[in-house]
């Protein structure tokens, strides 16, 4: 039994790693987003961010779940493929803190786009690189 | 316990690699440079006479007398048995001349615009000088009660084949210059092919300017939405009346099927329908013309050949019509309001190929590994 579960949980996930490999096609910010920021390739902190485009807006969440941030505007300029992500969050203190990450899309034609480019967070500030899922 | 892992492990790699493997086949306008050509000379090393395309490697010695393996892609099998051309028709170790276009970049591959037998001269893999010829005149095909049938006669075979346009755009009455790959001769006339929303008409420029080189459906994804009724393998319909619906089975797209709903139900909403690349449809006649509305399609494929965008939100309304026996009139209207400034309307007709089935259509891949080297 245990052989069987094994089995079929390996399937789909080789299944599921298959499908994960299919494209978005639609608006390049539409999607998930995972990676990480900070100010030295030693100190990360992970990143995850999902996005929609609902025909005026994209708009989305900065980490979901618990300590989710609500992103407040999500600017993209299609001429040259930036992007500017502003959002509110709190500190662990409760303090309010911004969060504005501007960076560049690359790849948009692959299912695994990129952003990359400078996060700043209240007085903190370094790079990103984000991968869509 | 632990064989059996290794060999669920062997399984599971086998089927990433397969995969990875799949995303190979290219537009033309991605892989060839029309604005080169090539001559190739030399004996015949392999053949591969695999969906979607035919290849031959040849042994071709240079001036300097270094030999170089080039790979020569010279059509479809489908297409090339159907001229009585056979994978024995050539043999290893035949001499053959080559004249045709090759790749983009550094790899040595081209494609055939000729092959020659270099001893005899004989001309290989040509079409015959009469190909296919539609069916004689007649008018348009009905059931007994009047309706019009968009299927075969009952004992007669056929389906609808090769389309009059090779890429959907707007109706407009102009014609807009492009390739067979749906690339723009002239990238300006970008503004022509859709009303586009600033993001869609820049991801639409992008594809266009790198080669359509992303095309889902060079990685054998479906060709979902409009793009089904352009594919060279023809399609046909079988009208199920007493069961209220219409399938549309596709002879592109690896035999995908469609079926179009006509039994009264409401036009559901995207909100309800499981995202697909062919969408959630329902149909209704109005008069001689087949209306049908779909929802519900996944943005994973392009909406045609040249690289139309789409979200979610897309609703198609297509109406079918068959104004005599040969043809089928397709027109879709396309509301997508967050990728188009408003709804738009765009078509062509397809051509009856009688006397036919479809003829057994996968893609798969045949390239990207030969090539590596």
């Amino acid at each position: 039994m245990r052989r069987r579960v094994f089995r079929l949980s390996f399937f789909f996930l080789c299944l599921g790693a298959v499908v994960s490999g299919i494209a978005q096609e639609g608006h390049p910010l539409t999607g998930t987003w995972s990676g990480d920021w900070g100010p030295t390739a030693a100190q990360r902190t992970h990143v995850t961010i999902v996005m929609n485009w609902d025909g005026k807006n994209v708009t989305g969440t900065i980490n979901p779940g618990p300590d989710s941030v609500p992103i407040g505007s999500v600017f993209i300029d299609v001429t040259n493929w930036t992007v500017r992500i502003e959002a509110d969050a709190k500190d662990r203190s409760g303090n309010a803190i911004h969060i504005s990450a501007e960076g560049q899309l690359e790849d948009i034609g692959s299912y695994h786009r990129k952003i990359t480019g400078t996060w700043r967070q209240g007085t903190a500030k370094g790079d990103f690189r984000l991968t869509r899922d | 316990m632990k064989d059996s892992r290794l060999e669920i492990l062997a399984v599971g790699l086998g089927i990433l690699l397969t995969a990875s493997m799949v995303l190979a086949q290219r537009p033309f306008s991605a892989t060839y440079d029309s604005a080169r050509q090539v001559k190739l000379e030399g004996p015949v090393t392999r053949i591969d006479w695999v969906n979607p395309y035919a290849y031959l490697f040849i042994d071709v010695r240079d001036a300097a007398g270094t030999t170089a393996n080039w790979a020569v892609e010279f059509g479809n099998p489908l297409d090339l048995e159907r001229d009585g051309w056979k994978r024995n028709s050539l043999h290893v170790g035949d001499v053959v001349t080559v004249e045709g276009v090759p790749a983009r970049g550094e790899s040595r591959q081209a494609f055939a615009k000729s092959v020659v037998l270099t001893g005899t001269g004989k001309r290989l893999f040509v079409p015959p000088a009469v190909r296919r010829t539609s069916a004689p005149a007649a008018p348009t095909p009905r059931w007994p009660d009047g309706r019009v049938r968009l299927g075969a006669l009952p004992g007669k075979k056929g389906y609808w084949g090769a389309a009059s346009v090779k890429a959907l755009v707007e109706n407009t009455g102009v014609k807009i210059p492009m390739n067979d790959d749906g690339l723009l001769l002239n990238i300006s006339d970008a503004d022509r092919v859709a009303p586009f929303l600033p993001w869609a008409k820049a991801l639409y420029l992008h594809r266009q300017r790198t080669l359509l080189k992303d095309d889902p459906l060079s990685r054998c994804l479906p060709p979902g939405g409009p793009r089904q009724f352009h594919m060279p393998n023809g399609f046909r319909f079988i009208e199920q009346r007493e069961l209220g619906r219409l399938l549309v089975l596709l002879g592109g797209g690896d035999r995908n099927w469609r079926i179009i709903y006509a039994d009264g139900r409401p036009v559901g909403q995207a909100a309800e329908a499981v995202l697909s690349y062919y969408g959630t449809s329902v149909g209704r006649w109005d008069g001689d013309t087949l209306v049908v509305d779909s929802v519900g399609f996944n943005e994973r494929f392009w909406l045609t050949s040249g690289g139309l965008p789409h979200t979610e939100a897309l609703h198609l309304t297509e109406r079918f019509s068959r104004p005599d026996f040969n043809t089928l009139k397709y027109e879709v209207t396309v509301d997508d309001p967050r990728t188009y400034t408003r709804a738009w309307t765009g078509g062509w007709t397809i051509q009856w190929v009688p006397d036919k089935d479809i003829e057994e259509y996968f893609c798969e891949d045949n390239a990207e590994s030969t090539f590596i080297r």
